[in-house]
Parts: structure tokens; sequence; C-alpha cells
């Protein structure tokens, strides 16, 4: 469903993801734990490319996020000028891949790298992008500051994103007119209202974000999220900002998404709750994956030893 | 001089001078702080877009006009635009002295004002937060929905007090287009002094309408920002 091939992240010299890879299947959740600094908010970010990667891939069902990273696929690099000249040297072709992918040897300008090359990226890439507006729409994230629209009542914040992506949906089917609005407009509404009285927020439609409590602005804020249909929720620490007292409200709606089947990749601190709600668990430490398991696994019998010092500290 | 032939000369000066320091003088500092005020929004607006722009040069260009504006005298500016807006336009020669001193000045008010302004819009949409922008990325809606429909919403809660001292400031600088006479306040200040000599009295009533008119804006744009609140 959502797979990251070999993510690197620098922010200038400072090397944040250092190719990570995982799979997310169709149903899980996995939850993202790790020490604060460690790459997981990058790491999930890039998921949604609100972040962009240095190097690697992002698929989302079977689409392609990212342009594509030419070390990912050994034909692209065979077609390149640089294997041909480091094999023209009588280099063996693996190894000539091998060096080629540990030094970071393809130019970036394609045209240097030759038209075979070129003409290769272009196909992979033409074969298997995705607007990265649409993939998003099928993407939901949840921010650890909410992040409600402070310029709209928490109704029009969950119909913003329906409405407005409906609309051009309409257009580009050459559907749009009076009625086909007027209905985009109160089928969203109603699915928005359905939504508020599901958290039993149902009283709070029409005022504006900052007259509400942390717990509120976050239960909203996954709403609003799920306004969308999204095949995959993104969490980042969703009850970090939160008073104590107001986790758990958040948490049980994350709960009940959890156990109607929706795929979620949550990024907590709540070590409690990651390991009752989720089907694997990724310890990122070092700009990588450095364990990952069943929560039984991860919590009960850790192996790497800075995840059996993180869990001495959390737990 | 005592207080009371202070208060003499300036009721003198009113009542012989009303009707030209009202009727023309504080028309034509109103009009050109108004002319350099929509003609700087409307300058500032495309300097601020202009500098999102993936368009290097064009970003380049505009900061560099920007600080320009923002490091030297704006008296300068002035000069500088009563010299060289009629380099650009001859044709203007062959207008009125004043009328031509006038459009000199009003066009180089305009592109301070619209590189002051440029800053404005700019820091005030820098001042919404960015996470605003992100929830409606991650949504699915395009840059331009998101600048457009959440954050420029919000920024102008940020903007339009700054463009109020910014109006506020302007109708103070026009004083410095005396210089060449276009016939605003200040201009007006020099001709009353020219006849009656009693510089005093006249800057007094001068200084007493420009704070009028600058206390009264200030005013008016607190009573919007309060509503704007209200709605928010
Ligand atoms: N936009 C950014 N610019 C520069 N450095 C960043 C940026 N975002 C994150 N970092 C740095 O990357 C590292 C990892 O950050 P993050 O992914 O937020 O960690 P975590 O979520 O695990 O606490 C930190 O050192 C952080 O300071
Ligand atoms: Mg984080």
């Amino acid at each position: 469903m959502l797979e990251i091939k070999n993510l690197y992240k620098n922010f200038g010299s400072l090397k944040v993801l250092k190719g990570v890879s995982t799979s997310i299947e169709k149903g899980e959740v996995v939850s993202i734990i790790g020490a604060s600094g460690s790459g997981k908010s990058t790491m999930l970010r890039c998921m949604n490319l609100l972040e962009t990667p240095t190097f690697g891939e992002v698929w989302m069902e079977g689409k392609l996020l990212t342009p594509v990273d030419p070390y990912l696929h050994p034909e692209v690099i065979k077609a390149s000028n640089t294997f041909k000249a480091l094999t023209a040297q009588g280099m063996d072709e693996n190894a000539a891949i091998a060096k080629i992918k540990a030094e970071d040897l393809l130019q970036e300008k394609h045209n240097k790298e030759g038209k075979e090359y070129k003409a290769l990226m272009d196909k992979i890439y033409k074969e298997n992008f995705i607007d990265i507006d649409h993939a998003r729409r099928k993407m939901g994230m949840v921010f650890q500051q909410f992040n409600l629209f402070n310029n709209k009542t928490v109704l029009q914040n969950i119909m913003y994103a329906p409405v407005k992506t409906g609309i051009e949906e309409l257009k580009k089917a050459k559907n749009y007119n009076k009625e086909t609005k007027a209905k985009l407009i109160a089928d969203s509404k109603e699915r928005a209202e359905a939504l508020l009285k599901r958290i039993g927020l149902a009283d709070k439609a029409n005022v504006y974000p900052s007259t509400l409590s942390g717990g509120q602005k976050q239960r909203i804020a996954i709403v609003r999220a799920l306004a969308m249909n999204p095949d995959v929720m993104l969490f980042d620490e969703p009850t970090s900002a939160l008073d104590p007292e107001m986790i758990g409200e958040v948490l049980d709606v994350m709960k009940e998404l959890a156990k109607e089947g929706m795929t979620m990749v949550i990024v907590t601190h709540e070590m409690g709750f990651a390991r009752e709600v989720s089907d694997r668990v990724l310890f990122v430490d070092n700009g990588n994956i450095a364990e990952e398991g069943n929560p039984e696994e991860v919590f009960s019998k850790p192996k790497d030893a800075h995840l059996k010092d993180f869990l001495s500290k959390v737990l | 001089m005592t207080f009371s032939s202070l208060l003499k000369g300036m009721w003198k000066v009113i009542s012989l001078y009303w009707k030209d320091l009202l009727g023309s003088g504080i028309a034509f500092t109103l009009l050109l702080a108004l002319i350099a005020v929509i003609g700087g929004v409307i300058i500032g607006t495309l300097f601020a877009v202009g500098r999102m722009s993936k368009l290097k040069v064009l970003r380049g260009l505009i900061v560099a006009i920007v600080e320009v504006v923002r490091g030297t005298p704006a008296l300068l500016q002035l000069y500088v635009g009563y010299f060289f807006v009629p380099a650009f336009f001859p044709a203007m020669n062959s207008l009125d002295p004043t009328l031509m001193a006038f459009i000199c000045v009003a066009v180089a008010l305009t592109i301070n004002s619209g590189a002051y302004v440029s800053e404005i819009i700019r820091s005030g949409i820098e001042a919404v937060d960015k996470g605003q922008t992100e929830a409606a990325r991650s949504l699915g809606l395009s840059g331009k929905d998101a600048m457009l429909d959440i954050v420029l919403p919000q920024a102008v809660k940020n903007i339009l007090p700054a463009l109020g001292n910014e109006f506020i400031t302007i109708i103070k600088e026009t004083s410095l287009a005396s210089t060449f006479f276009v016939g605003e306040l200040m201009t007006k200040y020099k001709n009353i002094v020219g006849v009656t000599y009693d510089s005093v009295s006249t800057l007094m009533v001068v200084g007493i309408i420009y704070f009028i008119l600058d206390f009264a804006l200030s005013k008016g744009m607190k009573t919007l920002e309060r509503s704007m609140k209200a709605h928010a």
C-alpha cells in the first residue's frame, strides 16, 4: 500500500535519514518509536512528501510519488555513461554498480549520463508517477500541533478539502454545474456532520478553532483528514502537545479507527498505546530502522542495545 | 511671543488662508498619500508575488529594489523621481510645472511605498504558521489553493494594521514633496509664510492639521482591527 525505498534525507549537512526502507500493508497499524531528534517525523513527512527525500523513492498503491531514484534501478545504472566508462576500463559489472551506488557517481544532469539513461529514467517515471496532490488525497495526516485552519469554523475545516477537490474533479469530468456543486456541498456537509457527531462534537460545528481545547482540536483534525476518505492515515505525535487529561480522548478515536481496519502509521511516545494497537513497531535510531517487529518482540524482547536503553528510559 | 498672540496669529492664519489650507493643501496631501498607498499596494503585491516566484533573477531584482528604497532617504528618492521621470517621458515637459512635479513626486512616493508594502505583505504571510499550509497540502490542496484560501485570509489580519501605519507614514512623508512645491500642505505653509512672515503660527496650524489627519486615521485603523478580531 505504502512503500518507502532506500530513503535518504539531508538537511544541509545534517544527515537525518540514511537509507530507510519499509512497506506498510493495507490495514496494518505501524508505530514508529525512537528518541527525540532521531528522524521519526522526517520519515513520516517523507511518506507524503511534506519533506522531499534527498534520495530514494516513495510508492503509494503502486504509484510513484517521488522522482525516479536511479540507484534503485540497476538497469538505469547500466544505461549510464558513468557505468559504461567504468566497465570500459575493464571493471566487472557488479563491481561497477556497487561503486557507483557507494560513491554516488551518477551525474544529476540526465543528459550527462547519455540519451539511453535519460530515456529510461523518463520511461520509468512516466509509467509510474502520480501527481502528489492526488496522492495526498488518499493519505490523511495528523500533526502534533493540530493545524486546524484558524480562519475557518470547525465545519468549514472539515468540508474545505472535500469540496475544493470535489469541484476540481467535477470540472475535470466536465460535470460541473449548479446542481452537481450543490450536491457535492450537501454531501460533504452531511459527512462532516456525521464525523463530528461520531467524536461527540456536533455542537462545535460553527465555532472557530481558537475556542476549542487541545483534545477537541486534535479529534477534529483527525476527522478532517478522514473526510477525504483516505486509504492511510499518518500521525505525527498526535498527543504530544496535549494536556495529560486529554490524551485519552484522542487515543480512543485512534483505537477505534484501528479497529475499523484503517491503515495507520503513527509516530508516538505513548508506548502503552503503541503496544496495544500496533501490528508492527519500528524503532528509529541514527537515521535508520534499528529494530522492528510485533509489539511483543520489540517491547518485551528488544535486541538492539539503543532500543533497550530507550525503553528503559520511557517505560 | 505670548500664548495669546500665538493664538491670535493662528486664528489669523486659519481665517485668512482656511480655504487655501484646507481646500487644496489637505486635498493634495491626501491625494498624494492615497496615490502612493494604493499604487504601493499594487506594486507591493506584485513584488511580494514576484519574490515567491521560481525565477531567481526576478527575486534578486525585487530584493535589490526593496533594499535600495529602504536604504536611501525618501527625499533623495523624490529628487530622483523629479529628475528621472521627465527624462524617461519627455512629453511631460510640456505639462504645467506644478502638475509635472506632482506626477514625478507621486511616482517616487509610490515606488517607495511599494517597497515597504511588499515587505509588509511578505512578513504578514511569513507570520502565518507553516502548519496551516502543511495541513492544506496534506489534504491534497495545491500550493495556490493553500495560499489563497488559508494563508492569505490569515495574513490579511497581520497586513492591514501595518498598511494603516504605512498610510500614516506616507501622509507625513508627503511633506517632503514641498521641496518641489507640488501644492500639498507643507507647500501651503511655505506660501503662507512667504506673505505673513509668521512661521510659528503657521507651523502650529499645519502641524495640528497633520496630527488630526494621522490621529483620525490611526483611530479608524484601530476600530477596523478590533472589528476584524471580533470576527476571527
Ligand atoms: N526543516 C528542517 N531543517 C533542518 N533540520 C531539521 C528540519 N527538520 C528536522 N530537522 C532535524 O532533523 C533531525 C530529526 O528531526 P525529526 O525528524 O523531527 O526527529 P523526531 O521526530 O524523531 O524527533 C533533528 O536533528 C532536527 O533538528
Ligand atoms: Mg517529531
